[in-house]
């Protein structure tokens, strides 16, 4: 109030210069933060191949935990894999009948699934189930202080919750995809069968022929990454939560923000290395 | 426990059925590239790649048997591309067959067809070259178009020409278009010649009836046209005349040699004909003999009143006069 009083282009200047000030603080504040958070997860993720590297190895966890994560979650992906399946043919016929082009759907659907649809979708699905799962469980663990427990006991509880959970993740997700693949197809095959009378083993020959290696290698090798990220960024967010019942949701919301970001940064990086390998 | 069991069982079952799916999309997608079965790798020469690519179908008569495996840049004018087929169609593929490069519809990948020749020559063998044959390029094509269309628009500019003659009534199309005078005369025309068609249809008619009136067994026309020794006669006569016709040939051509060599100047009647010296000479000769032949007249004469000879001489007249006598007598 002073500063205006004296005079209102001083204040103007002043007062722009704190605003400014502020500004700048809280964006280098948060570029810390994310930084920090960067260098973190990768001493987390290194953390993680020194642990999985060394016996002893918890194979009945790895098991349970793959079981939990692949089994568990056939029925969504499925469900899904289908559905986008069922709408990505149903969308794309008007288009096609209008270009005269509706014979190269099983072209079309065929190759956006299994090189892109397909993985990304699965691994969302799974970001939003099984990151969001790890986070509340581990962050969980950690509020009741059992992980705490569980070192004061002699056990390693990365390599027993971390370790198991981070392989099983990136082992079960390429399987998820594929069934997540096949019943998109199926669903596309069904639309195509209903709609326009094509065959079954028409559409899946036309699909078959339609691939190539280039489209089914990166795409699988992407798979691992997306389930090493999901289940890394799960562990990551659980492992390091906050005290008190309000940083278990919120370990388990940004596990699936931060799972599913990472997502797509990977997903871009892998489309990038694809191209140079096969020139897509 | 038990729980336990059942949990790693279902894993099992997901993880399994998975990795077999995994596993069956990549034979289905290696075997469509020939990665498993049995192969043999042959090439062609191209001038145009036409963008074909590596793993590019090979059809032979529409069907795929292999792929493109390479594309070797040979020199600037000269690409050969090498090719693995299934080793089951070595037995259909024979090396006369011709390869060409053709695209999968109008909007569909490259492709190689190749196309069976004549079917004489052996089969292919690995790493035998085929005959290839170059199609026309798209700007080619497009080229042939463009010179098509100029063409068509000449065409169409004469053809507009024509229709507004023909529709004006110019030349003879459009006379017989527009002319009724002209139809009339046609139609006129047309008339008469169904007259004339009829008129000689009766005539035939007349004309049958009377073939049908000749009497076979006695007239001169029957005889002619039915008796069979008359005509084997005939037959006969005609061979003789025939033979009579070769022989005269004969006869024509020995006539013409001589002529001819006559003409030429061979020969003692040519020498004789022709020999103007000889005439001369002829005509002396002629006329010493006949100055000879007075000459001996004379000495006849003068033998007749020698003393020696005269006695002989009126013996001879004597006999002649006694012939004479008789004669008379």
């Amino acid at each position: 109030m002073i500063l205006v009083n004296k005079d209102p282009l001083t204040f103007l200047y002043l007062y722009g210069y704190r605003i400014g000030n502020e500004y700048f603080v809280t964006m280098w504040s948060r570029l810390k933060k994310f930084f920090i958070e960067t260098g973190d997860l990768s001493f987390f993720a290194a953390r993680y191949f020194k642990e999985a590297l060394k016996p002893p190895f918890e194979f009945r966890e790895l098991l349970r935990q793959c079981y939990q994560m692949g089994n568990r979650s056939l029925f969504l992906v499925g469900i899904t894999g289908f559905i986008i399946g069922l709408v990505l043919t149903l969308q794309s016929r008007p288009t096609l009948i209008q270009f005269g082009a509706v014979s190269w759907m099983p072209n079309m659907v065929g190759i956006s699934i299994v090189r892109e649809v397909g993985p990304v979708i699965t691994a969302l699905i799974c970001a939003g189930r099984i990151a969001s799962g790890i986070g509340a469980e581990l962050g969980s663990m950690r509020v009741t202080e059992q992980i705490d427990a569980m070192e004061v006991s002699g056990t390693n509880p990365f390599k027993y919750l971390v370790v198991t959970r981070i392989l099983a993740t990136t082992l079960m997700l390429p399987i998820l995809v594929v069934f997540g693949d096949l019943l998109a197809l199926y669903g596309s095959a069904l639309v195509e069968n209903i709609k326009g009378g094509v065959s079954f083993q028409l559409y899946f020959n036309t699909v078959f022929n339609a691939l190539n290696f280039s489209d089914l290698v990166p795409a699988t090798i992407k798979s691992f990454f997306f389930g090493f990220i999901i289940g890394l960024v799960g562990c990551y967010k659980g492992y390091y939560c906050k005290k008190g019942t309000a940083g278990v949701g919120v370990a388990a919301n940004t596990a699936v923000v931060m799972a599913s970001l990472l997502l797509f940064l990977v997903d871009f990086i892998a489309v990038f290395i694809a191209d140079i390998f096969y020139e897509l | 426990m038990a729980k336990t069991k059942l949990e790693n069982l279902k894993l099992g079952i997901f993880v399994v059925v998975g990795t077999v799916l995994l596993v069956i999309a990549a034979y289905l997608i290696g075997n469509k590239q020939n990665m498993f079965g049995k192969t043999i790798p042959i090439s062609a020469i191209f001038k145009n790649a036409n963008g074909i690519q590596l793993g590019n179908n090979v059809r032979f008569s529409g069907i795929n048997v292999g792929t493109v495996k390479r594309i070797e840049m040979i020199n600037d004018t000269v690409i050969r591309i090498h090719m693995i087929i299934e080793e089951k169609m070595q037995r259909h593929i024979r090396k006369d067959a011709v390869a060409s490069i053709g695209s999968d519809g109008l909007v569909g990948s490259m492709l190689i067809n190749i196309v069976p020749g004549e079917g004489t020559a052996t089969h292919i063998g690995p790493g035998d070259e085929l005959k290839s044959l170059s199609k026309v390029a798209t700007q080619d094509m497009l080229n042939t178009l463009s010179l098509t269309n100029i063409n068509a628009a000449l065409l169409t500019e004469d053809l507009l020409k024509v229709s507004q003659s023909l529709t004006q009534g110019k030349g003879t199309f459009g006379r017989l278009l527009n002319d009724t005078l002209m139809a009339q005369e046609l139609h006129q025309t047309i008339t008469n010649l169904k007259h004339a068609s009829s008129q000689a249809s009766s005539m035939i008619a007349e004309m049958t009836a009377l073939v049908k009136q000749v009497d076979m067994e006695k007239s001169a026309a029957g005889v002619l046209l039915k008796d069979s020794i008359s005509g084997e006669k005939m037959l006969s006569i005609i061979a003789h005349l025939e033979n009579s016709s070769f022989e005269i040939q004969k006869m024509s051509e020995n006539l013409h040699s001589v002529i001819g060599e006559f003409k030429e100047g061979k020969g003692t009647l040519n020498y004789l004909a022709t020999d103007t010296t000889l005439v001369r000479q002829l005509e002396t000769t002629m006329e010493n003999v006949t100055q000879g032949v007075q000459n001996f007249n004379e000495v006849t004469e003068a033998l007749k009143h020698n003393f020696l000879t005269r006695r002989y001489f009126r013996k001879l007249e004597r006999e002649q006069k006694k012939e004479d006598k008789k004669a008379v007598d």
